[in-house]
């Protein structure tokens, strides 16, 4: 993937910022991640990689100029996602959906996911348990 | 410690508590979880202490690495305070101590024999347990670790680490784990913590095969932090389709 032009994205985009960072349940650092801010990205699930030792759901979104973007979003593996509600089922390729993640910091199209809100209202939060103090994992703060 | 037991409780097969089901450790990330603030509650030697401030300092200017993301073990003990499902096995003469994580088990035997003889010994990520019963509670010794971090955000440890434990269950949810750590190379004290793992109740969750390799992109950059290989970058595994292994140096994600 190549750096994403966010403003070239017709995916909404919102960064907020956030009192306090979420702790990481991964194999990996959050070290690449901005976990002050926070991106909404709508667009249609390519792939659920429903996977160890994380899962991602692969978005492709469609900028103003019709240019397309794929989008990668981080999440738990299989056994913490099902702890947390989120089925393989849960998502399938086609599906219409806006994701809201913390960022990289580099600007690539990626982030640690926070929760995907379906073209339904159904809400799913990739995260076990209750968000971290000050870590808001509802609609974006503002647009 | 069996003497103080007065020789330990034998353990049969119809006296053998009951830990049967998935359990899940409570408390976060910190090794103490009664740690308050950024700061691990450990008394540190000089030198690991020295260690220690470095780690902080680098994680605060957003340089971070853990082994794992080679998809190594987490190893013990770490292995403790770890958020993936386990289980314990236990028989008489031997329990195993389970998560799911890179599939890390600890045997613990529990029939008097002692540690591996010294000149056949050698660092083991879980080290080498052994231990009795003392009524329901399950002490353990363990020595021969490989030397390691307690958790991303924690001190390290050295190979020279001894821990005892005491493991019983607590309620019909709950298991208790009353952890000594004794360290005279990066310890000034024995540390003293108590870990709570829970019953684990989502309907038809069982522990599979956890293999770390399945979708792992993480690569360390060049100033020793973490970053991912994302589809379309020189060197990302697809995990829908069998790739070569990456290259073993550092990758510069975004690179085609």
């Amino acid at each position: 993937m190549s750096k994403a032009q966010p403003a070239a994205l017709s995916a909404a985009l919102c960064l907020a910022a956030l009192a306090s960072a979420a702790p990481a349940l991964a194999h990996h650092s959050f070290a690449m991640f901005d976990q002050s801010k926070r991106i909404s990205v709508s667009g249609t699930v390519k792939d659920f990689q429903y996977t160890n030792p994380h899962s991602w759901v692969i978005v492709t979104a469609t900028g103003a100029d019709g240019k397309q973007t794929e989008w990668g979003f981080e999440s738990e593996g299989p056994s913490t996602l099902l702890r947390a509600g989120i089925k393989r089922s849960s998502l399938n390729a086609g599906d219409k959906i806006t994701a809201t993640a913390f960022p990289m910091r580099d600007g690539r199209p990626a982030g640690s996911l926070i929760s995907i809100t379906k073209a339904d209202g159904t809400v799913l939060t990739f995260r076990a348990g209750p968000p971290p103090a000050g870590v808001a994992v509802g609609p974006p703060a503002e647009k | 410690m069996r003497a103080a037991a007065h020789g330990g409780t034998r353990m049969t097969w119809k006296t053998l508590p009951d830990w049967t089901g998935l359990w899940e450790h409570t408390g976060g990330f910190n090794f103490d979880p009664q740690q308050k603030g950024p700061r691990a509650t450990a008394q540190l030697t000089p030198e690991y202490q020295q260690k220690y401030d470095k780690k902080l300092a680098d994680i605060a200017k957003g340089i971070q690495w853990d082994p794992l993301s080679y998809c190594l073990p987490a190893g013990y003990p770490r292995w403790l305070l770890e958020p993936f499902l386990r289980e314990y096995i236990l028989r008489p003469e031997e329990s195993w101590l389970l998560t799911e994580q890179n599939e890390e088990i600890r045997r613990v035997y529990a029939d008097r024999r002692g540690h591996v003889p010294a000149d056949e010994a050698y660092p083991l990520w879980e080290g080498d347990s052994i231990g009795f019963w003392d009524g329901d509670t399950l002490v353990i010794h363990t020595k021969n670790l490989k030397a390691g971090q307690y958790q991303r955000n924690q001190p390290d440890y050295s190979d020279q680490a001894t821990t005892v434990e005491r493991m019983r269950k607590i309620g019909k949810d709950q298991i208790e784990d009353i952890v000594d750590v004794y360290d005279p190379v990066s310890l000034q004290k024995p540390w003293h913590v108590r870990h709570i793992y829970r019953r684990v109740t989502t309907p038809n969750l069982r522990i599979n095969h956890w293999s770390c390799e399945e979708n792992n992109n993480v690569v360390q950059t060049a100033n020793g932090s973490t970053d991912f290989l994302l589809p379309g970058d020189k060197g990302y595994r697809d995990p829908n389709s069998l790739a070569p292994p990456p290259a073993p140096a550092a990758q510069t994600p975004g690179a085609q």
